[in-house]
């Protein structure tokens, strides 16, 4: 009965959204089909608006063509609907090419190891691909569409440019498409070799994707290639600008920590949806590995974000600037505020899967240490430099920044927190890596002295090259970041060498029981995923935002109506916007990727000459 | 009552991106306009009316302030600090006078860097700041108020005005 009226909900809920969709696609579309020669005149002069120009004539063979310049989306106007369709299409494309990356890695161990497992893993994760796709490629054409109807000029000017990339594109795309569907339905189809084969492909073909594309936006941003006055004078240049590779480097990061996050929010709603403990067991399983990816892959994340920072000065001081002292610096506390939560969060679900263990936890004692240095260092780098107040208030400080707490607005201060971060996340992340076991080589005493020793050594370079930032020129300064990196990436890599020849057939003093963990563990997954995706959003508007009021930064200005640069808050409330509408969005995902594991719908036998139940009720 | 799975995840969904978006709202809320060209035309502006203008300017669409300082004493400087530097104008490069200095340090930032500051100031002829020739001439007479006295007007020439606007931008065409 109740399967019944669900049904039918479904049925009446699938209606009416048709109907939504089909009213509000004729809302939108109304206003441009008798309003498309009223575009005309804006385009001559969008800074000076001649909107209230008299229509021309319907009928007026003699009008001349002329190309708009701009057009206005209804409602939320063109900037917004460009930047949601972009930014969810960002998302998906994202999630679309990071998951092969792991989904390929996983199904290499599982060859290798031959446990069934990973192989299952990987599938699990590869199913997630096929929907997400469509999306992807649907929300792609949007953004074409949008940006042709909505910038004509630009896009055209942008395309002609770029002419020479566009059809290697789309070749890739349908070899992507090729790639994608052959390793998700042929999946123990072929020879395993073959089939890895086919993720291989599938990765080398969806980076290809992105390296064009990001040559298009990094361009825009850092033009190169062109005259003052835009003419191309060398499309290789064009592609090859400032921050095309640190772009490229720093999305491949950053899109497998998203796509990790993202697939582990998954594995937690299936674990919070299972009834059994093998359910429970496999999820828990499938959220930690997706959550290890997404962190993993998190921690290099701020080394990329130096780089790419550094070629945007390289480019232009100016941009530099506006980006971190400018108009933009207080988008970095948000973002501060952001990947606090990522570390603390991310740390706690660490702390809570060394529940899974049995038997006593030595280990756990450290944590209360960790949280207050993870605490500490949250605190410094959302420490602004300049600080709201009163004037009152100011004049009693002496200026904006606070005569103590000023200090730890700089970047001094903030590089060492956030490679104090990095380096306390690994150590919880070692913590739990060894719980349960004791290491057994001879040399176990000396392997762990020198751990330590390393670990202490990369946190005293760290802290000394902070504190000696403030005493010295800030051309010697802005140098310190690198030996600062180098040391803590030294000492993560050289500790995880030591600590896998450590624990080489280890001793065990407890089993892992996968599944034997809070169901809290599991929002936690949930939230590091929004918080990923918000942070994504928070940061693309930063990169394509900074570009204020050109369209190609410093040579083709945007003199369309929305040639500013809103506030912060507006900002982030159509970041929020964008990211419900993903997770709505990816909630169907996962809802069409779960259709696979449901029993297939059988028809109850009617004896002959029996009426329907309804029927009868009527 | 038992909440379903899915409330419980969309409550929690909801309620992470209201807290973002609550913490911006509370940062400093500034809507940047793009910048408009000074309206220069009064041949017969005084200096010290330039002065102010030039002061507008370096706050505004020049950028100026975004990397110096004026009057700042202690703690890390970005780049040299203004007070007073029509002192050091006047004898910083030889053969410069300070207009000469400060055209110079606009129109081609590089010739000469403040030792222990890094040569990054762009030219502000050109985009994307793109100050006019008039607009640096009153930068200048503001520049010479700090530490000295404004001379310049609008008729003052130097090694780099050719008497032509700043190089405009392109538009798609």
């Amino acid at each position: 009965m109740a399967q019944n009226f669900s049904n039918k909900l479904l049925v009446l809920g699938g209606l009416i959204a048709a109907f939504v969709i089909f009213a509000a696609a004729l809302t939108i579309a109304s206003p441009r089909i008798s309003g498309e020669s009223a575009d005309a005149p804006q385009a001559a002069n969008a800074t000076a608006p001649t909107q209230s120009a008299a229509k021309p004539d319907a009928n007026d063979q003699s009008k001349p063509y002329q190309e708009a310049e701009y057009r206005t989306f209804p409602v939320v106007g063109s900037r917004v609907a460009i930047w949601a369709v972009a930014q969810l299409h960002l998302l998906f494309a994202a999630f679309v090419l990071a998951v092969p990356i792991f989904a390929f890695i996983v199904e290499v161990i599982g060859y290798k190891t031959g446990d069934l497992r990973y192989d299952r893993l990987a599938y699990e994760f590869t199913k997630l691909l096929s929907v997400s796709f469509s999306l992807t490629a649907t929300f792609g054409a949007f953004l074409t569409f949008m940006l042709i109807i909505l910038y004509p000029k630009f896009t055209n000017y942008l395309m002609s440019v770029f002419s020479p990339t566009f059809l290697p594109y789309v070749l890739l795309f349908f070899f992507e498409a090729f790639f994608l569907y052959t390793y998700y339905y042929g999946w123990g189809k072929f020879h395993p070799l073959v089939h890895l084969g086919l993720g291989l492909g599938l990765n080398l073909v969806g980076t290809g994707i992105m390296l064009i594309a990001n040559a298009w936006l990094t361009f825009m941003m850092s033009p190169r290639g062109v005259s003052d006055a835009g003419a191309v004078l060398s499309v290789k240049d064009a592609v090859f600008n400032y921050t095309w590779m640190p772009i490229n480097v720093h999305r491949i990061i950053a899109n497998v920590a998203f796509g990790g996050s993202v697939a582990a929010a998954y594995a937690a709603f299936k674990f919070l949806q299972a009834e059994t403990d093998e359910e429970r067991a496999h999820y828990d399983w499938m959220g930690y590995i997706g959550n290890f990816v997404a962190i993993s892959a998190f921690l290099p994340l701020p080394f990329a974000g130096y780089w790419l920072a550094k070629e945007i000065y390289a480019f232009s001081q100016t941009l530099g600037l506006t980006m971190m002292g400018g108009a933009f610096s207080w988008l970095f506390i948000i973002q501060a505020v952001l990947i606090g939560n990522l570390f603390l969060a991310a740390n706690y679900y660490l702390w809570l899967g060394m529940g899974r263990v049995d038997g006593p936890q030595p280990l756990q004692k450290f944590i209360k240490y960790l949280l207050f240095g993870i605490t500490l260092c949250f605190m410094v780098w959302a420490t602004p430099r300049s600080i709201i107040a009163t004037v009152s208030e100011v004049r009693a400080m002496g200026g904006s920044a606070h005569p103590i707490l000023g200090y730890l607005g700089v970047m001094s201060a903030k590089n060492t927190a956030v490679n104090i971060l990095i380096l306390t996340t690994f150590m919880s992340f070692l913590l739990y890596r060894r719980t349960g076991k004791v290491a057994s080589v001879p040399w176990a005493k000396t392997g762990h002295a020198a751990q330590l020793t390393i670990f202490a050594a990369a946190a005293f370079i760290v802290i000394f090259l902070g504190v000696y930032g403030y005493f010295v020129e800030a051309t010697v300064r802005i140098k310190l970041s690198v030996p600062q990196v180098l040391s803590v990436l030294f000492a993560m890599i050289s500790i995880t060498v030591v600590d896998i020849f450590l624990f080489r057939g280890a001793r065990k003093t407890g089993e892992v029981r996968w599944g034997r963990i809070p169901r809290i563990s599991q929002y936690v997954l949930i939230f590091i995923a929004v918080t990923f995706t918000w942070l994504m959003g928070l940061m693309g508007y930063v990169r394509s935002g900074l570009r204020q009021h050109w369209h190609v930064y410093g040579v083709i200005r945007d003199r369309s109506v929305d040639a500013f640069t809103p506030t912060l808050g507006f900002a982030t409330k159509v970041v929020s916007c964008t990211v419900l509408l993903f997770f709505m969005l990816i909630g169907v995902v996962f809802w069409i990727s779960s259709l696979h594991d449901r029993p297939d719908f059988e028809r109850q036998p009617r004896p002959a000459g029996a009426r329907r139940p309804e029927a009868e009720k009527a | 009552m038992r909440v379903p799975l899915i409330l419980r995840i969309g409550a929690l969904v909801i309620l992470t991106t209201g807290f973002y978006t609550y913490v911006g709202q509370m940062v400093p809320q500034k809507e940047v306009q793009a910048p408009q060209e000074t309206n220069l035309n009064n041949p017969d502006l005084s200096s010290a009316d330039m002065a102010k203008i030039g002061r507008t300017i370096m706050e505004g669409k020049g950028l100026c302030l975004t990397c110096h300082t004026i009057g700042k004493t202690t703690g890390p400087f970005r780049f040299p600090d203004l007070a007073g530097v029509d002192v050091r104008a006047k004898t910083r490069v030889p053969g410069l006078n300070d207009v000469e200095y400060f055209a110079q340090s606009m129109y081609e930032p590089t010739a000469y860097v403040v030792p222990g500051f890094p040569p990054a100031m762009p030219p502000i002829n050109k985009p994307p700041i793109g100050l006019t020739d008039k607009e640096i001439l009153c930068v200048i007479a503001y520049l010479q108020s700090l530490g000295g006295t404004s001379t310049v007007t609008l008729k003052t020439t130097h090694h780099y005005y050719n008497g032509t606007s700043a190089a405009p931008e392109a538009t798609a065409k």
